[in-house]
């Protein structure tokens, strides 16, 4: 599902964001990334949601090959991965309803679509009373939930997660993480990258851990930090 | 992709009105720059008919009696052949002159109908190699058999050619001048609308919208105010030769009637006017928009 090949990324000369960094996913996994701020978990996310290009090495996700990849086509690509960020990326005028129905817009669904499927997605993330708020209305977990029917609503391939529960306390963090594990059920690949020691203890899911753009660890049913975390 | 009608009105219309201030001023903008690009295009148009008997330097015209014989017209033809201060000419016979004077009176469908080809007296056009030499060369013809009369009043014509080029130089740089800036205002509306959403631009982006489907309401958006513009434009174009036509009629300025241009001209500057705003205003906003668009 998604293969990254050697992949060297710098932003500044000779400071490598990601170096010589191969990895393999498979359709279906869940995947934690984990390693310090500057490691370069946030370049890999953006590299496979080609925000970014690779300097040199090849990024396969869902079947295709990124760094080669015209403009044009970008758009279609994204539209079999979801994605969630720390900040919940909402927007800000427009209701739960219109948040995540928009995903739906934007891709030129119909209305009777939209107006069929957003309510069920919003049940789905236990949101399905709060349809008519705004955003600012909302606590931080409520917003992730959100973000995640939005990136949901389209049943994606892939879920890529930048430190989702971030902003968020325990308890907030816990609904999403069971969010994210029956997304995960349904068969789709996802992919975190995170900070949160407690979460990837208790998961103990697959762990890979970057350290100044390499990848020092990965392991099938991994802890965060081996004992010794990193810095 | 289908991109919904409902989607794209819902979002321009929102645009538009957010930014009304700045909506305000780019039509005003581009509804005075068009209007005077209009203008000067009439006037343009009525110096070209006002002046079409005087094109290619001619300095002389010999009319005939619409009753000459064809052996006085020739005596004349043959003078003019062996005259050495006679450059060039040329000879309109009643039909082409039927033509031009149909041209010159298309505002006064009054005189078109009273005079008929027939009426019409033919004419010799004539260049010289100095022009001082017109009332000379004129005063030899005017008593000739068969001529009506001798027209070598280049002075003033001269003059006025001079001054209304110049007006034209004039008018038609200011209206470059202003349709560029309405060209850069539009493009900042455009620039502080999409900065405004840049979030919204960058979740359409992540939800995969495509690059047309972010673009087109913000290029509806330029066109409608381009068309408003223009609209007024035109409107303002219409109200300057209106009110021209109403000061000849009125105070029977008869020289400026030559001035007048035809139903079909003022038609085809419109046109232009309108085509000008939406082109400016639709060209700036996928101008604008461009580099907020870049993956």
């Amino acid at each position: 599902m998604i293969k990254v090949d050697r992949v060297y990324k710098r932003y500044k000369e000779n400071q490598y964001a990601l170096s010589d960094c191969s990895l393999e996913i498979d359709r279906g996994e869940f995947v934690f990334v984990v390693g310090a701020s500057g490691s370069g978990k946030s370049t890999l996310l953006r590299l496979l949601l080609r925000e970014e290009r690779p300097d040199s090495g090849e990024v396969w996700v869902a079947g295709k090959e990124l760094s080669a990849m015209p403009g044009w086509k970008v758009p279609f690509f994204r539209r079999n991965i979801g994605s969630i960020f720390q900040d919940f990326r909402l927007l800000p005028n427009k209701t739960v309803f219109d948040n995540v129905g928009f995903a739906l817009e934007v891709i030129g669904k119909s209305k009777r679509h939209i107006t069929t499927q957003v309510p069920q997605m919003l049940e789905l993330v236990g949101l399905h009373d709060k349809q008519e708020r705004f955003p600012d209305e909302l606590s931080g977990g409520e917003q992730q939930r959100v973000a995640i029917a939005r990136a949901f609503i389209n049943k994606p391939l892939i879920l890529l997660a930048d430190e989702p529960t971030g902003n968020l306390d325990p308890e907030n963090s816990w609904s999403v993480m069971g969010l994210l594990e029956r997304i995960n059920r349904t068969g789709t690949t996802v992919l975190m990258a995170t900070h949160d020691v407690g979460i990837v203890d208790s998961m103990r899911r697959r762990v890979i851990e970057l350290e100044n753009g390499q990848i020092k660890r990965d392991q099938t049913r991994g802890v965060y930090g081996l004992g010794q975390t990193s810095t | 992709m289908a991109i919904s009608l409902e989607y794209v009105v819902k979002e321009t219309s929102g645009n538009l009105w957010r930014n009304r201030l700045m909506s305000l001023a780019a039509v005003l903008t581009i509804s005075v720059s068009l209007a005077l690009a209009g203008a000067s295009l009439l006037l343009k148009q009525g110096v070209s008919t006002a002046t079409s008997q005087w094109k290619g330097g001619v300095q002389l015209l010999i009319f005939m009696q619409p009753t000459a014989t064809n052996a006085q017209t020739s005596t004349v033809e043959r003078q003019l052949k062996s005259l050495p201060e006679i450059k060039s000419y040329y000879y309109m016979d009643q039909a082409k002159s039927y033509q031009e004077f149909k041209q010159l009176m298309a505002n006064s469908p009054d005189l078109l109908q009273s005079v008929t080809e027939s009426q019409i007296p033919p004419s010799f056009r004539v260049v010289l190699k100095n022009p001082s030499a017109a009332p000379s060369v004129g005063s030899l013809f005017q008593q000739q058999a068969g001529v009506k009369d001798v027209n070598f009043n280049r002075g003033a014509i001269n003059t006025m050619l001079h001054v209304t080029s110049i007006a034209q130089f004039v008018i038609v740089g200011l209206a470059a001048i202003l349709l560029i800036s309405a060209s850069v205002l539009i493009l900042n509306v455009i620039r502080v609308a999409i900065f405004s959403r840049r979030r919204e631009v960058a979740v359409m982006k992540l939800v995969g919208a495509t690059n047309w489907f972010i673009r087109v309401p913000f290029m509806l958006e330029g066109m409608v105010q381009g068309l408003v513009g223009s609209i007024v434009a035109a409107g303002a174009v219409v109200g300057i030769q209106a009110l021209f036509q109403y000061v000849i009629q009125h105070f029977n300025v008869t020289i400026l009637s030559n001035f007048l241009v035809s139903s079909h001209d003022v038609l085809m500057t419109e046109l232009f006017v309108v085509a000008m705003g939406i082109i400016v205003g639709t060209a700036g906003s996928a101008f604008a928009v461009r580099r907020y668009l870049e993956v």
